[in-house]
């Protein structure tokens, strides 16, 4: 199976990689995996507690070059949007934009949970 | 032994009946313990008799046939000489059409893997040997505690087989497996 350019280009070179600071109550983390490859997926963002506007957002990913260009790509996505709009983010868009074969459909909804993860990590630390 | 691709009295080839099983393929019960020696014993005893080798000159019918019941076999013997992959399958059989969770892993599992994901990424880049052995040994002995606990939950199952909590418990332990696998080939092929 060939990867498309655009993993290729996410993969060799990967958007946002590293972590932002857990502790920090507007930031929010997501860890997710996929119990069929054993693929571990880390996704953070940092909310502007005002706009409830994502202003950064970081991963690490474990696993393969699609969930590799796919958590790369959600990263890229949730920059700049309202965490309302970034909710509604669908692994669809992802395996469209990245080209995704069937088998790697997985990955994208990986990166999926993995936003709506860290959103709903970042609400129930901001209503503390 | 007895199989129902093979008639061992007349010597042919019998038509493969729809949604047959592998256990059944080697003339095994629906069980989890398995004799090693004897599966391996039938696999080779079977595929002896119905390689496709041996069909060359046979009517295409019959060739056919041999072509089909050899990858069965072959897939019933990959899929049950391995305490993992003989678990998920047997797993699914059991489970039918009840539902399981997919994705069950024991509390704080996940970040676990994680973080040793992420200590492996220094140690492989240092190239600390000592710790990396340490570390292997380590999950290669959670790795074998999580195979020697199939045989102890398909028991409880066979005596309980209204419970199926056991075969949830069972789906967390496969899933455990995958994430444990994982870290050890990372540790074994970089």
């Amino acid at each position: 199976m060939a990867y498309s350019e655009k993993v290729i280009d996410h993969y060799n070179d990967p958007r946002n990689v590293g972590s932002l600071d857990k502790s920090n109550d507007n930031v929010g983390t997501g860890l997710v995996g996929a119990p069929e490859c054993g693929d571990v997926m880390k996704l953070q963002i940092q909310v502007n507690p005002e706009t409830k506007e994502i202003v950064d957002a970081k991963f690490k990913t474990f696993g393969c070059g699609s969930a590799i260009a796919s958590s790369s790509l959600a990263t890229e996505w949730v920059k700049g949007k309202s965490i309302n709009e970034a909710m509604s983010i669908k692994n669809t868009e992802i395996v469209e934009e990245l080209s995704l074969p069937p088998v790697k459909i997985h990955c994208s909804v990986l990166a999926e949970d993995a936003i709506k993860a860290a959103i709903t990590d970042y609400r129930n630390r901001s209503q503390d | 032994m007895t199989s129902p691709l093979f008639c061992f009295s007349c010597n042919s080839l019998q038509t493969i009946a729809d949604n047959i099983n592998y256990f059944e393929v080697l003339g095994f019960p629906l069980c989890f313990e398995i004799d090693h020696d004897e599966l391996g014993n039938r696999y080779q005893r079977l595929s002896l008799e119905m390689h496709p080798d041996f069909f060359a000159t046979a009517p295409e019918k019959e060739k056919r046939l041999s072509e089909k019941s050899s990858a069965l076999l072959n897939a019933a013997f990959s899929t049950l000489r391995k305490p993992t992959s003989r678990a998920r399958y047997l797993l699914s059989i059991l489970t039918g059409d009840k539902r399981l969770k997919s994705d069950t892993l024991p509390e704080g599992f996940l970040q676990e893997m994680f973080t040793l994901q992420e200590s492996l990424d220094e140690l492989l880049e240092s190239g600390d040997e000592t710790a990396l052995s340490g570390i292997n040994e380590n999950l290669q002995g959670r790795h074998t505690d999580i195979e020697s606990d199939y045989a102890v939950l398909f028991k409880k199952f066979e005596t309980s087989p209204e419970n199926s909590e056991i075969l949830q418990q069972l789906q967390t332990q496969l899933n455990s497996e995958r994430y444990l696998r994982r870290l050890l080939d990372r540790i074994n092929t970089e």
